[in-house]
């Protein structure tokens, strides 16, 4: 991890009609680092990791990436310069292949991508390989089921070549077994130096990736810490983890 | 190499027709060859982003107008003519597609209807346009060159088509239709891409109003911006196979032959045997003759049953 700002996110707010979706949060990443993103149901991660990706437009406050401001960027320029995201509800090109899904991404991602198609087919079948999806290449999209989706939309956020990737609950679903390959496939990608924000449930996954937790709760910021230190920290069990029964 | 023998033994034997001396046949013939054209140019917008044009009937409109002006008022020749119809129909489709296609699915298709309607009423009240009376050209070649101009258009509009299906342009669109939303955090200038898919089908769609224009020497607004039009490239693009190469070309060719075939023999309930040719084919083949290829030589009768099942009939 360095001390290079990769975002930083200064005030953001967001309202649907009556609900205060995200009141006024700020926070960084730093390059390199792995920031989990917990907090219940209705807490507002995945309406923050839309504001980053540019899907949402935020009411006010602002957003930087590298040190420039991207609020007035549409979600494509993001992907340009580098964001990716996975979407809860997995989003497949469902009549596409596979490779071709992944390919999508390597055509238009990091800088605008590459131009050649065979290229574009040949690194979306390296990321197939990577993520343990390669022997279902040449299915539509719409045919595999729940973890290969995920696998999916994971490939599909790589193949952007992406400096941050914001996965949101890529485990949610997934047994145990499951859950232990997606951790090592995120592993993985943090080794090559990607910055990723991660939206977890799943406590023992969040608390071995991330270097950090940030924890929302009704829309603002409840603490920003340490893992060990945010699980074990009375305000988080209370919002999150359920009321000590005393 | 071999997959391209079928297209090209096809062409040739299409480009050889006017040798048999059947005037009928080369006048069907140059029918058959703009329609496929304008369903292969609706397919390049409908069938590969998804995205239903009614508007394709005004690029056709102004592709007339643009080769009938030049021609009748202005005495240019009709290559100039062509050029100043595809360049407002190009135009058009820019500027029109610009703020409409910020519109999805059916919210686009209505807005779309709107075009032909607008542009029909300005041209009728033009003097250049003749007005509503309309506008005769000089009448001064022979059938057999409108064939192979129409059929040369449909080549053009073809190995487009073909080209798209194979880049990285196509892709975009590609990704459009499927999950417009997954395309632009995938990078994809969505915009760009469907305003330049629009532009391409508008250039091809104008070159056969073009074509057609100077063939019939005639034109007025209600011909010349009619809906129906419109409505008939839709049904052979989705009849022959939407977002494939040579499926919207099928589909032409096919529907034109029936509609012909029961316009000759039962010329009254022609418009009603044709509707239900397209209600079985909807049920039976809801993604055209060129899926349905593949589908029952994969699956045979199945392919039938699996459809109806999907319509829960």
């Amino acid at each position: 991890m360095s001390t290079v700002r990769l975002l930083q996110a200064m005030g953001l707010t967001k309202r649907f009609h009556g609900l205060q979706a995200i009141d006024d949060i700020s926070f960084e990443l730093w390059q390199g680092e792995m920031l989990g993103l917990i907090g219940p149901n209705g807490a507002g991660k995945t309406t923050l990791v839309s504001l980053i990706s540019g899907t949402l437009a935020a009411d006010s406050g602002s957003l930087f990436f590298e040190g420039k401001p991207i609020d007035h960027l549409a979600p494509y320029e993001r992907a340009h310069l580098g964001i990716g995201r996975t979407f809860q509800v997995t989003k497949p090109f469902p009549r596409l292949t596979v490779l071709e899904n992944v390919a999508v991404g390597a055509l238009f991602g990091l800088g605008g991508g590459v131009r050649d198609l065979k290229e574009a087919r040949g690194r979306a079948r390296a990321l197939l390989e990577f993520t343990g999806l390669a022997h279902r290449a040449d299915q539509p999209g719409d045919q595999l089921g729940g973890p290969d989706r995920k696998r999916l939309e994971l490939a599909k956020a790589l193949a952007l070549r992406p400096k941050l990737l914001l996965l949101d609950e890529v485990m949610a679903g997934l047994n145990p077994s499951e859950i232990d390959e997606v951790v090592a496939i995120v592993k993985k990608i943090r080794d090559t130096g990607t910055s990723i924000l991660v939206i977890e449930h799943v406590m023992r996954a969040i608390r071995s990736l991330s270097d950090r937790i940030i924890v929302l709760h009704h829309g603002e910021m409840l603490a920003d810490g340490e893992p060990n230190a945010i699980l074990a920290d009375p305000r988080v069990v209370d919002a999150y983890l359920g009321k000590r029964r005393t | 190499m071999l997959r391209w023998a079928t297209p090209i033994v096809c062409a040739i034997a299409l480009a050889a027709l006017p040798l048999t001396g059947n005037d009928v046949l080369v006048q069907y013939g140059i029918d058959a060859l703009l329609f496929a054209t304008l369903a292969q140019a609706w397919n390049i917008l409908g069938g590969f982003a998804g995205y239903v044009s009614f508007g394709n009937s005004s690029f056709y409109g102004l592709g007339t107008y643009g080769t009938a002006i030049a021609m009748a008022q202005l005495h240019w020749s009709f290559g100039i003519g062509l050029a100043l119809g595809a360049f407002l129909a190009v135009a058009c489709a820019v500027l029109f597609g610009i703020p409409i296609l910020r519109l999805r699915g059916h919210y686009f298709a209505i807005a779309t209807l709107g075009l032909s309607a607008t542009l029909s009423a300005i041209i009728a009240n033009l003097d250049i346009s003749g007005k509503n009376i309309g506008l005769i050209l000089p009448l001064t070649r022979a059938d057999n060159a409108f064939y192979e101009e129409a059929l040369l258009l449909l080549i053009a509009a073809t190995a487009t088509v073909a080209w798209i299906a194979k880049s990285r342009f196509g892709m975009a669109l590609l990704a459009i239709r499927e999950d417009e939303d997954a395309a632009l955090v995938m990078g994809i200038n969505t915009t760009r891409y469907k305003v330049a898919a629009l532009a391409l089908s508008a250039f091809f769609t104008s070159i056969a109003g073009g074509i057609h224009a100077y063939w019939i020497t005639f034109v007025d607004p209600a011909g010349a911006f009619d809906l129906t039009l419109n409505v008939r490239m839709v049904i052979m693009a989705v009849f022959g196979g939407p977002g494939t190469v040579f499926g919207p070309l099928i589909g032409a060719f096919t529907l034109s032959i029936v509609y012909d075939v029961l316009a000759s023999s039962i010329s009254t309930a022609a418009a009603l045997l044709f509707g239900l040719v397209i209600v079985l084919a909807v049920i039976f083949m809801p993604r055209g003759l060129w899926d349905l290829a593949a589908g029952f030589r994969r699956e045979g009768a199945r392919y039938f049953l699996r459809n109806i099942r999907a319509h829960r009939l």
